[in-house]
């Protein structure tokens, strides 16, 4: 059973985020370990097991960028290799162009309105990829689901961004 | 519409029978039990109507002397008094020296595995929480009037893998099953959730005697989903005493290394002067030294100083809460204060301010945990079938491995919701390299070093080939308690290696059966029959559970033959589990696990279509 089957979903992008939370909680009512406390070994194990891939089936669906490389899976497209060089110069200077704002912030003069910009920067490019992405999959080929793929590992380095302004938003509360 | 309703599998259809069942709250400074009786949980007082047991022991050559009794001895006996073995269990000797340099113990055993030596020989810190678990459940056996089916044991939700095994080994050692090891934040989240039956975000800050916790719960009907959780495992009320002492230690001119039972009045002194400045604006303190008597005066402001940077520091921690949890401070609806500490006015004042919201006191915050624990446990014990209530609780802290040059590659994230279970994959770094040394590693660190080490092992057997073309699958899985174990295995040879993460700094394995030989309480105790019951207790676990399965499910999911099968086997192992022959009742239990295997399956996946039936039909 896929991720999707089990939570009785058809294998498609967008997701009501509220019905997933719904039935979650409904199927871990159903199988998480606690309800099996007084139960033989055998059927605590089968419990465990269930209820973490619903744990998991959960945490791929809930999350936009896994849960759009699982559907790609899915559809049998094979994922960008993380180790592998990348190739869209342009996309890796506005990259270090973003890494160099972030790390500008703590000398700016108003820290805030830095802090807020850096965060709408981020907010308009990943917007851009994430409606690319869409369309990539709306195209329902094979070619386009590639870049599809392509896409959510651009992504996967804004989220890095958005970890790194986190820190960065951390490290000036804690001082 | 609501949800459909679904039977629980394991359901006895047996008349009702109450189950006895307690939860303890095994805390730094006082233990508590409590249990659920007609209805309400209620914590269960001592003989002499005292609810709280100081979480004291003392070894004397004739007796060991727990709680009061233990406490008096504290000042006059140090060395043998074992006070807030809770900072110990699971810690490395120099974890411990380092963060508790003053203990009045002496530390035997390797650097691993400390003891503390007595007059009784080496004592570990879970031979002392044992103690304590072994008074509190005499005590519950007393009130409920019969044998406890098993106990919910509340830990900080910050304690590590070694913490928690080390506080489940300490059961076992008190010979008690353990339902369900229970962060107490949950706790006491369901003893206020269950009080006012709300919904929404809730924040609960829990500042005990030894650590601080911070989680953040969503309520939402009866399910108790925690979002994060954080704290300091290192961080309490007693730092709080520690910063005090310190200070008269600097105003009374005194030169460390004090005496012992010095160092001991000083504590106490502290202890009492903090409690005082809660209701008062200064207080007197006198220590008695060299027949002088030192005297010294303290405000309210003074002591607000002292122990300011510390509530600081937990708030760090609740903005760290919440923003791993992707929540507001506005969304928070309420804030529920827990442990002795959050008595301190500095830290109502702080966290109110912080919160932006008066925090709930109204249930006493040295019970409230032990009430939710009792809760718990009432319901994992079957008394409440139709209860909807339901944990989900999370890691505290990232899980890992070791890589290449020293850096931690994790595999399970903090704060994912457990049980959980996940694999990555990694490769060889030379030619020709054929075994692979796995480092189980806990903390949010990059370095390894930074990072508490939980376990090593070895993957052996890898065939030969060019470095990075071996894929050797490593597996996570951490259980509804909290504990690990990691398994590896290189996928085109099918070799594989796994453990019970036996934590570095816990007991090793063998230690508990020795322990159990050796110690006092249980040499009237028969090993043997203690493990013949145990297996027995389980045999008939199985067969009530089957019994009850094939009377729901037997005729829809099973054939005649299959159903003809399952049923011989039950009566095979009631036949066998009269006797006294362990080995034969674990091979029966086995042979009925084995024939009922896809009868289980079967039922889960059916009951997972029927919830996705209710809810689906919930939603048109």
């Amino acid at each position: 059973m896929n991720f999707f089957e089990l939570f009785g979903l058809e294998a498609d992008y967008s997701i009501d985020l509220t019905s997933l939370a719904t039935t979650y909680q409904a199927l871990q009512k159903t199988v998480h370990p606690d309800r099996f406390a007084h139960s033989s070994s055998q059927e605590q194990m089968l419990a465990v097991q269930k209820s973490a891939q619903i744990n998991d089936a959960y945490d791929t669906l809930k999350n936009p960028i896994k849960r759009g490389e699982y559907l790609l899976q899915h559809l049998g497209a094979e994922l960008p290799n993380e180790q592998a060089s990348f190739q869209d110069i342009e996309f890796l200077m506005v990259q270090m162009e973003l890494r160099e704002m972030l790390a500008q912030i703590k000398f700016a003069n108003d820290i805030d309105a830095a802090l807020m910009s850096a965060q709408e920067s981020l907010d308009i490019q990943a917007r851009q990829l994430w409606l690319e992405f869409e369309q990539q999959l709306a195209a329902k080929s094979d070619a386009a689901n590639q870049q599809a793929g392509e896409t959510l590992r651009k992504l996967k380095f804004y989220h890095k961004l958005y970890i790194e302004l986190e820190r960065i938003e951390d490290a000036l509360f804690d001082d | 519409m609501a949800l459909l309703q679904i039977a629980e599998p394991g359901q006895s259809t047996v008349p009702h029978q109450h189950r006895l069942a307690a939860g303890i709250d095994l805390g730094t400074t006082n233990s508590l039990v409590a249990s659920v009786q007609s209805g309400m949980p209620k914590t269960l007082p001592d003989a002499n109507g005292e609810d709280i047991l100081p979480s004291i022991v003392s070894y004397q050559s004739d007796k060991v002397l727990v709680g009061n009794a233990a406490k008096a001895l504290a000042i006059s006996d140090p060395q043998n008094t074992i006070v807030s073995a809770k900072r110990l269990i699971g810690r490395s000797l120099a974890d411990i020296q380092q963060k508790y340099p003053n203990l009045p113990y002496t530390f035997s055993g390797d650097k691993a595995h400390p003891t503390i030596a007595t007059v009784v020989g080496d004592i570990n810190p879970v031979q002392v929480s044992s103690q304590i678990l072994t008074n509190l459940v005499e005590r519950a056996t007393q009130a409920l009037g019969g044998d406890l089916e098993g106990v919910v044991i509340t830990v900080p939700a910050y304690f590590d893998d070694a913490q928690r095994q080390s506080t489940k080994d300490a059961a076992q050692l008190a010979g008690v099953n353990v339902l369900r090891l229970l962060n107490e934040p949950t706790a006491a989240a369901v003893a206020y959730g269950l009080d006012s039956g709300q919904e929404g975000v809730i924040a609960v800050y829990d500042l005990g005697g030894g650590t601080f916790d911070i989680s953040v719960l969503r309520l939402n009907k009866g399910i108790f989903e925690v979002l994060s959780t954080g704290g300091d495992s290192a961080l309490g009320g007693d730092d709080f005493d520690n910063a005090i002492v310190d200070y008269l230690v600097s105003q009374f001119n005194l030169q460390r290394p004090l005496s012992h039972q010095l160092e001991r009045q000083l504590l106490e002194q502290a202890c009492k002067a903090k409690e005082l400045l809660s209701s008062q604006d200064s207080v007197d303190i006198d220590v008695e030294h060299q027949a002088n008597t030192l005297t010294l005066s303290m405000t309210k402001a003074q002591l607000n100083a002292l122990i300011s940077p510390l509530v600081s520091k937990t708030l760090r921690a609740c903005r760290r809460a919440l923003k791993d949890a992707g929540v507001s401070i506005e969304e928070v609806q309420e804030v529920v204060m827990v442990g002795g500490s959050t008595r301190v006015p500095l830290v109502r004042e702080q966290v109110g301010q912080y919160f932006k919201r008066l925090p709930l006191t109204s249930i006493d915050p040295d019970k409230v945990v032990a009430i939710g624990a009792a809760i718990q446990a009432d319901v994992l014990a079957g008394n409440k079938p139709d209860s909807e209530m339901l944990l989900l609780d999370v890691t505290p802290l990232s899980l890992g491995l070791e890589t290449m040059g020293g850096l931690v590659e994790k595999v399970i994230p903090r704060n994912s919701t457990i049980p959980v279970a996940k694999a990555q994959e990694f490769t060889t770094f030379k030619d020709g390299q054929t075994a692979m040394a796995v480092h189980v590693l806990q903390g949010e660190r990059e370095l390894v070093e930074d990072c508490r080490s939980l376990a090593r092992f070895e993957l052996r057997g890898i065939p030969a080939m060019t470095a990075g073309a071996a894929h050797i699958r490593v597996t996570f899985k951490v259980d509804a308690d909290g504990l690990l174990s990691v398994s590896a295995m290189e996928k085109s040879t099918g070799v594989e290696a796994a453990i019970e993460v036996k934590p570095s700094f816990g007991l090793e394995d063998g230690d508990i059966i020795k322990m159990l030989q050796e110690s006092v309480t249980h040499a009237k105790d028969d090993i043997q029959a203690r493990m013949l019951k145990e297996q027995q207790v389980e045999a008939s676990r199985v067969v009530e559970g089957v019994e009850a399965a094939l009377v729901v499910d037997g005729e829809r999911l099973l054939s005649p033959q299959e159903r003809t099968a399952i049923e011989n086997a039950l009566q095979e192992l009631t036949k066998i589990s009269q006797s006294s022959e362990i080995a034969r009742i674990e091979q029966a239990i086995k042979d009925v696990d084995t024939i009922t295997a896809s009868f289980a399956e079967r039922r889960m996946d059916s009951s997972i279509k029927t919830a996705l039936a209710g809810h689906s039909v919930d939603e048109v």
